[in-house]
C-alpha cells in the first residue's frame, strides 16, 4: 500500500495514521470484522449442532416401513395394521434375504374380539357365623389358610332380620374425555333380609340350609341377569350385563418383534416358544389341562402355572372356560385352534359400572339413601383373563369368604368363549386440507358407515336369548371397512402366555422417530377445538361411547400361526400388513442413508412400497371430525377438530435446509445492516474531510491525488478485513465465509469510491432557489422541528432507515426468542434442532440490534454539531427549555413516523421468514422499539 | 492568558476620555430598575476540572452598568474574554462568580424557563456572524424569537419592516447561504430587534466584513440606541469603538 503524506492540521500522518484518527472509519471496519465473525459461528457452530441433532434423532427402531400400497401423501397415519394385508410370506423372506436387510419384522392386525364381562353382582355381606352344622361342612375340604371354625367371628350383616324394600338402579357409564355416555339403566325392586341357617329333619337324618326371612321377596333384575340368593357369606344380587368390550389382536413374528425392540420386547419370549400350528389343536390342549388336573395338580404349581410345553401357563383359566363352555355348547370341532396370547396390561378404556341402593317404602318413595358403589376398568383388568371386574359391595361389607381360605384362581378368565370377528379394518380415511404457516397438515376424517357396536351379548351365560331392551344400543361412527373373508371358521380359544406393557414398547421405541408399531402403541389424540371451534383442551380416551377416532392399544399380540387361526389363511397370503425393516448399516443417518435408500430401492423392486422412515419425526397434525354423534332425532354433530401425532417423512432434510435457510437469512440480515453501516459511516467521513479536501485542492492537490489520498485510507480497512476474512475463511474452511469476506470486501470498496467521488469534487456553487412561500410556516417547535428535516433530506432518511432497521432487529430478536423451538419449521425435529441452534441464532439477532443502535448512533452524529448550533441560537433569543425539549421530541418522532414502517414491516418479514408464529409479535416489538427510541434520542440530543 | 485586571473609560458625561480605573474588588449594589443591564464582579474562568487541565481566568472583577440608549463597546484581543461577557451578560451563560441584573433583577433567584422569557423580552443576542437557521428565509429567521408567544403572523409586518430598516427588504425570501456575511449580520440583528428588546448584544457585528458593510452594521446600531435601546457589543473595530458610548478594553 502506497502511503500519501500529507500536512493536515498541521501534522503529517500517513494512510494508517489518518485512519486510526478517522473513528468512522474504524469502527467501520471493526463491525464488518465482526459481522464476519459472526458468520463463521453461525456456518460452522450452529450446522455442526444442526447436524448432529439430526444424526442423534431421525434413527429409529427401523428405517424402512414396507406397505402394499404407496401412502399418497407426505405423513403416514399413526396406525398402520389395518388388517388388509398385502405383502406374501414369500415376499417378507425376500426382503430378509437382501444383503441390507438386518431384521425385518411383519405385522398384521389379525382380529376384534368381543370379549363377554358379563355376570356382574352386588355383593351384600350376609354373613351366618359358627354353628355346628356349618362347621361340619365347613372344615371337610379346609383349603389352604382356612381359619378354624371355632374362630370364625360372630355372625353379622348389613341386612335387618325383617326384610325391608330396596330398589337397586344399576348403571354403565363410558367416557372419551370429552362427553359421559350412559351406556344403559336398569332398576329392579324388592325386599331383602337377613338369611337363616335352617336345619331341617329329613328321613335318614338332617341337612342344613340357608333360608331367607319369609317376609325376603328378593330383587331381580329382568333376564338374563338372576336374582337375587342367599350364601355362606353373603347376599349376591346379579346384575344387569355389563358391556362388551372389543379388543384388537395383532400378529408378529416374535423373532424378529424382540430382534426389532431388543429387551423391550422379552415379554415375547413365552409366545415364541409357543407350539406351533399342527400343536395347537384346541380339544387337545383342553384335554391336557384336563389330564393334568384329574391326575392331581397341587395349589402351588396352579398358581404359578402348569407347564405347558416349556412354558409356566399362569394364565390356564379363561382356556379351560372357553374350553368346558365351548365343549358344552357344541362350538368345539375338531378345527378348533388355541391361539396363543400375550395381553396388554391394564387398559384405557373408561368404563365404570354403577348401582345406586335405596331404601324405600310401599309407596315407593325413598327413606333411606344406602349409597352407590361403582367400580371401573383400570390397570388391573387384563384383556381375556379378567372374568368378572364388576363385582361390587354393598356399602359397610366385609368379606368373609376368605375365612374358608385360598381355593386357587379357578374363576379367573372368559366365561364364555371370546367372540373373533375379522370385520374391520379399512384405516380411516382422510382428506388433506390446508397446511398451516409452520407446515402442518390440516386433514378431515371421511365419515364411515354407522354401526351398532353396544349390544349385549346374543345368548346369555345359560345359553338363553338376551333381552336387548335393557339398555339403549349406542351409535358409533366406524370408521373400518369390511373385509370379511365369508369363511366360517372353528371358534378359537384364546390361550394367554403373559402381558405387555404397551408404555414400555414405547419408550423403548424412542421419541422422535416414533413410528407406529402397528396397533399396540396407536398414538393419542387430542380435541383442540370443540364443533363450535372454540378452544379445547381434553385427551380423547377410548371408550364405548361415540368415539371411532380414539384407540387404545391391541389387547393382545400373536404369531402368525394365530392370525391362520382365526383369519383361515391359506399357505402363503398376502395377510402382512407392514414390515418394518432395519438396516445393516450402522452409525448415524447421515451416514447410514446411502445403504438405506439403496436397501429401500432394492424393496420397492419387488413390487412393494417402501417407505424410508429414517430422518423422519414426529409431527402434529390437524383433523376435522364431522358426524361424530348423533341425536335421538338423527342428527348428526360435530366433534371438532383433534390432533394426533403423525410422522412427517424427510423432516430431517426439511429441517437441515429450513434451518440453513434461517441461518443464511439472518446472515444476510446482519450483512444488510452491516451495509447499512458501511453507507452512514461514509457520509460521515465525507462531511467531516471535506473541509480537509478543500484545503488540499486549495494548496493544489489534483482530483486524482485527492482520490488516491482517499482510497488509501480506505485501502488501510480493507487491508484489515481482507485479513481477518482470510483468517476467518481458513479457520472455518467455509465457502459461506470467503463469499461473505468478498462481499464485505466489495461494499467496502464501493463506500471508497463513492467517498472519493465525493471529495475530488469542488463544492457546487449554491445553486438553491429562493424560499417557497408554500411550505409550511414556522410557527411553533412542531413546524420548526419539520422545516429541519426537511431541509437535511438525506439525513433524516439516513437517520430513519437506522431507525427503521433498528426496530426490525428488535422485531427478529423478539420473535426469535419467543418461537425459538418452531423457528424453522413444526416438527418435534425441528424443535430440537432448532434449539441446537438457538444461542448462534440469537447472537446474530443481538448483532443485528446492536448494527441497528450504532447506525443510529453514527448517523445521528452527522446532524449533531448542526443541532446544538441552531439549539443555541434558538436558545439565545429566548426559546425556553420546554420549547427545545419540543423541538428535539417532534424532530425524533418525525423521524420515528418515518422509520415505523420500515420498523414494522421490516420485523414482521423477519418473524415471517425466522419464526412465523411469532411473527405478529416481532412487528409489535419493532414498533415498541422505534416508539421507545423517541425519548431516548430526544434525551441523549440533550 | 489574559490580565485580569479590567480597565474601562467613559466618555458619558464629559468630552475627553475618562482617565482609565482599575474596578477590581468593588462592591456594586443594583442599579435602578430603569437600568436594563448591570454586571458585577464578573470572574470567569475556564478549565480546572476533572480533566487535569490548568484553570485560566478570563476575566475577573469585571463591572458593567449599561443604560437605556447607550452603547457600550468591549474591546479586547482575541480571546481576551469578550464573548465570554457578551454571554454572561446575555444569560447564556453562567459567570464563575459575581452577578448579573437584568432590570434590577438578579438571575441568581431565576429558574432556566424565568430567564428564557425574560432574555425573550429584553435582550436581542446577535451571535458572531450572525448565525441563522439553514433552510429558513431571511423573514423566517426574523420571526423566530416571535414563535415562543404565537405571536408570529401579529409580527410578520414588522419582521418585513426590520428587514427594510436594515436594507434587506428585497432580500426577505432569501435563505442564509443565499445571503452575504453582512447580510446575514443585518437579518440577525433584525431578528434581535423583532420583540421589541430593550438590550442588544452583539458580536463582533463587523469582523471579516468590508468597510462599507462595517460601516452600515454600525449605522443600524447606533440607530438603535437613538430609539431608548442600550447596545452591548464586542468588537476592536475602531469605528465601533470611536461611536460607542462607553468602553471596557480588556487587557
Amino acid at each position: 500500500m502506497c502511503a500519501y503524506a500529507i500536512q493536515v492540521s498541521g501534522s503529517s500522518m500517513n494512510a494508517v495514521q489518518r485512519f486510526i484518527r478517522s473513528k468512522v472509519l474504524l469502527l467501520t471496519a471493526a463491525i464488518l470484522i465482526a459481522a464476519m465473525c459472526l458468520s463463521v459461528l453461525v456456518q460452522s457452530q450452529s450446522q455442526a449442532a444442526l447436524n448432529r441433532t439430526v444424526d442423534e434423532n431421525s434413527r429409529g427402531l427401523y428405517d424402512v416401513l414396507v406397505q402394499a400400497k404407496a401412502s399418497s401423501g407426505t405423513l403416514l397415519q399413526p396406525e398402520i395394521a389395518t388388517g388388509t394385508g398385502g405383502i406374501g410370506f414369500d415376499q417378507l423372506e425376500a426382503i430378509r434375504k437382501l444383503s441390507g436387510t438386518a431384521v425385518a419384522a411383519p405385522i398384521s392386525l389379525v382380529s376384534r374380539v368381543t370379549q363377554n364381562l358379563e355376570t356382574p353382582r352386588l355383593d351384600a355381606m350376609d354373613f351366618l357365623g359358627y354353628n355346628s352344622g356349618l362347621a361340619g361342612t365347613a372344615t371337610a375340604d379346609q383349603a389352604t389358610g382356612a381359619t378354624a371354625p371355632d374362630k370364625w367371628p360372630a355372625a353379622e350383616s348389613v341386612l335387618t332380620d325383617e326384610a325391608k324394600k330396596y330398589r337397586l338402579t344399576a348403571s354403565a357409564v363410558s367416557s372419551d374425555g370429552v362427553s359421559e355416555q350412559t351406556l344403559f339403566k336398569s332398576s329392579a325392586e324388592g325386599t331383602l333380609g337377613k338369611a337363616k341357617l335352617l336345619e331341617e329333619k329329613a328321613g335318614g337324618g338332617s341337612s342344613i340350609r340357608i333360608a331367607a326371612p319369609e317376609d325376603e321377596t328378593g330383587i331381580k333384575f329382568p333376564s338374563p341377569a338372576g336374582g337375587s340368593e342367599h350364601n355362606l357369606f353373603n347376599l349376591s344380587v346379579a346384575l344387569p350385563m355389563a358391556p362388551e368390550v372389543t379388543e384388537s389382536v395383532v400378529a408378529v413374528d416374535p423373532a424378529s418383534e424382540r430382534a426389532l425392540l431388543g429387551t423391550a420386547g422379552d415379554f415375547l419370549a413365552p409366545l415364541e416358544k409357543a407350539p406351533p400350528a399342527d400343536a395347537r389343536n384346541a380339544g387337545a390342549v383342553g384335554r391336557y389341562f384336563e389330564g393334568l388336573f384329574t391326575n392331581g395338580i397341587d395349589l402351588s404349581e396352579l398358581e404359578e402355572g402348569p407347564d405347558f410345553l416349556g412354558v409356566k401357563l399362569k394364565y390356564w383359566a379363561p382356556l379351560m372356560t372357553q374350553y368346558q363352555q365351548a365343549k358344552r355348547t357344541g362350538e368345539l370341532t375338531g378345527d378348533s385352534q388355541a391361539i396363543p396370547l400375550v395381553v396388554r396390561s391394564g387398559t384405557s378404556l373408561d368404563l365404570t359400572y354403577n348401582v345406586k341402593i335405596e331404601e324405600i317404602d310401599d309407596a315407593g318413595k325413598v327413606v333411606n339413601d344406602v349409597g352407590t358403589v361403582s367400580r371401573s376398568l383400570g390397570k388391573d383388568y387384563l384383556p381375556f383373563v379378567s372374568k368378572d371386574p364388576f363385582v361390587l359391595s354393598w356399602p359397610g361389607s366385609t368379606d368373609h369368604s376368605s375365612l374358608l381360605g385360598s381355593n386357587g384362581n379357578f374363576n379367573q378368565g372368559l366365561y364364555t368363549p371370546a367372540k373373533w370377528s375379522t370385520d374391520f379394518s379399512a384405516a380411516p380415511k382422510y382428506q388433506d386440507g390446508e397446511t398451516a404457516a409452520n407446515g402442518a397438515e390440516g386433514k378431515t376424517a371421511v365419515p364411515g358407515e354407522w354401526v351398532t357396536v353396544n349390544r349385549l351379548p346374543e345368548k346369555s351365560a345359560t345359553g338363553g336369548p338376551v333381552d336387548q331392551t335393557q339398555r339403549e344400543p349406542v351409535d358409533e361412527r366406524s370408521y373400518r371397512d369390511s373385509v370379511a373373508t365369508g369363511q366360517k371358521l372353528a371358534a378359537p380359544l384364546a390361550m394367554v402366555y403373559g402381558t405387555f406393557d404397551p408404555a414400555a414398547v414405547s419408550q423403548a421405541a424412542g421419541d422422535v422417530n416414533k413410528l407406529p408399531l402397528g396397533g399396540y402403541d396407536p398414538t393419542p389424540f387430542s380435541l383442540v377445538k370443540d364443533a363450535e371451534g372454540k378452544a379445547a383442551n381434553a385427551e380423547l380416551q377410548p371408550s364405548l361411547s361415540a368415539t371411532g377416532l380414539a384407540s387404545q392399544s391391541a389387547g393382545a399380540i400373536t404369531d402368525y400361526y394365530g392370525l391362520a387361526a382365526a383369519r383361515g389363511y391359506t399357505e402363503n397370503a398376502a395377510v402382512i400388513d407392514a414390515v418394518r425393516v432395519r438396516a445393516t448399516a450402522p452409525g448415524s443417518w447421515k451416514e447410514a442413508q446411502p445403504e438405506v435408500e439403496k436397501l429401500a430401492a432394492d424393496i420397492r423392486s419387488m413390487g412393494l412400497e417402501a417407505t424410508v422412515v429414517a430422518g423422519s419425526a414426529r409431527e402434529d397434525a390437524s383433523i376435522f371430525v364431522p358426524g361424530y354423534s348423533k341425536d335421538d332425532a338423527g342428527k348428526e354433530s360435530a366433534l371438532g377438530t383433534v390432533q394426533q401425532s403423525w410422522v412427517r417423512q424427510n423432516a430431517a432434510d426439511a429441517v437441515t435446509g429450513s434451518l440453513s435457510g434461517t441461518n443464511i437469512t439472518l446472515l444476510f440480515l446482519t450483512l444488510c445492516g452491516a451495509a447499512l453501516l458501511t453507507g452512514a459511516s461514509t457520509v460521515s467521513y465525507i462531511r467531516k474531510r471535506r473541509t480537509e479536501a478543500g484545503t488540499l485542492r486549495a494548496m493544489g492537490w489534483t482530483q486524482r491525488r485527492i482520490r488516491s489520498w482517499v482510497l488509501a485510507e480506505f485501502g488501510v480497512g480493507a487491508i484489515l478485513l481482507a485479513a481477518a476474512g482470510a483468517l476467518l475463511s481458513l479457520l472455518s474452511w467455509s465457502l459461506t465465509t470467503v463469499l461473505v469476506t468478498a462481499a464485505v470486501l466489495v461494499l467496502y470498496a464501493g463506500a471508497a469510491l463513492f467517498a472519493a467521488q465525493q471529495l475530488r469534487h469542488r463544492d457546487v456553487v449554491d445553486q438553491e432557489p429562493q424560499h417557497d412561500e408554500r411550505l409550511i410556516p414556522v410557527d411553533s417547535p412542531l413546524t420548526f422541528a419539520n422545516r429541519q428535516l426537511a431541509t437535511n433530506k438525506f439525513n433524516t432518511l439516513s437517520l430513519a432507515i437506522a431507525v427503521g432497521v433498528f426496530g426490525a432487529a428488535v422485531g427478529g430478536l423478539i420473535s426469535l426468542l419467543i418461537d425459538i423451538p418452531r423457528a424453522a419449521g413444526a416438527s418435534a425435529l425441528s424443535g430440537l434442532a432448532a434449539a441446537s441452534v438457538a444461542l448462534p441464532s440469537i447472537l446474530l439477532a443481538v448483532a443485528g440490534v446492536a448494527v441497528g443502535l450504532v447506525l443510529t448512533l453514527v448517523t445521528g452524529r452527522f446532524e449533531l454539531n448542526a443541532k446544538r448550533q441552531y439549539l443555541g441560537i434558538l436558545a439565545a433569543m429566548g426559546w425556553n427549555p420546554d420549547m427545545l425539549r419540543q423541538v428535539r421530541l417532534f424532530e425524533n418522532a418525525l423521524v420515528g413516523t418515518v422509520a415505523l414502517p420500515l420498523g414494522v414491516l421490516g420485523a414482521l418479514g423477519i418473524g415471517l421468514l425466522l419464526a412465523p408464529y411469532a411473527a405478529l409479535w416481532a412487528g409489535v416489538a419493532g414498533l415498541v422499539a422505534v416508539l421507545c427510541w423517541i425519548p431516548i434520542a430526544t434525551k441523549v440530543v440533550q | 492568558m489574559t490580565n485580569p485586571t479590567n480597565v474601562q473609560r467613559s466618555r458619558r458625561g464629559g468630552a475627553g476620555e475618562v482617565p482609565l480605573q482599575t474596578r477590581a474588588n468593588t462592591i456594586v449594589k443594583a442599579a435602578d430598575h430603569a437600568t436594563p443591564l448591570e454586571l458585577s464582579d464578573i470572574t470567569i474562568r475556564y478549565g480546572g476540572g476533572k480533566g487535569g487541565a490548568e484553570a485560566v481566568s478570563v476575566v475577573e472583577g469585571f463591572d458593567l452598568t449599561l443604560h437605556a440608549g447607550e452603547m457600550h463597546c468591549v474591546a479586547g484581543r482575541s480571546g481576551s474574554g469578550k464573548t465570554s461577557i457578551l454571554t454572561v451578560g446575555a444569560g447564556l451563560t453562567l459567570p464563575t462568580s459575581g452577578r448579573v441584573f437584568w432590570e434590577g433583577d438578579s438571575l441568581e433567584s431565576m429558574g432556566d424557563d424565568e430567564i428564557a422569557d425574560r432574555r425573550r423580552a429584553l435582550i436581542g443576542y446577535v451571535d458572531q456572524g450572525g448565525a441563522l437557521i439553514d433552510g429558513m428565509s431571511a423573514l423566517e429567521n426574523v420571526l423566530l424569537p416571535a414563535v415562543p408567544d404565537g405571536e408570529v403572523d401579529q409580527r410578520r409586518d414588522m419582521a418585513k419592516d426590520l428587514l427594510d430598516l436594515v436594507g434587506l427588504g428585497r432580500r426577505m425570501r432569501h435563505r442564509p447561504a443565499q445571503l452575504s456575511g453582512g447580510e446575514r449580520q443585518r437579518v440577525a440583528i433584525a431578528r434581535a430587534l423583532i420583540l421589541g428588546t430593550r438590550v442588544l448584544v452583539v458580536d463582533e457585528p463587523t469582523a471579516s466584513l468590508d468597510r462599507a458593510s462595517a460601516n452600515r452594521i454600525i449605522s443600524i446600531l447606533k440607530d438603535t440606541t437613538s430609539d431608548g435601546i442600550a447596545v452591548l457589543v464586542a468588537s476592536h473595530d475602531h469605528e465601533l469603538v470611536r461611536l460607542s458610548d462607553t468602553l471596557t478594553e480588556l487587557i
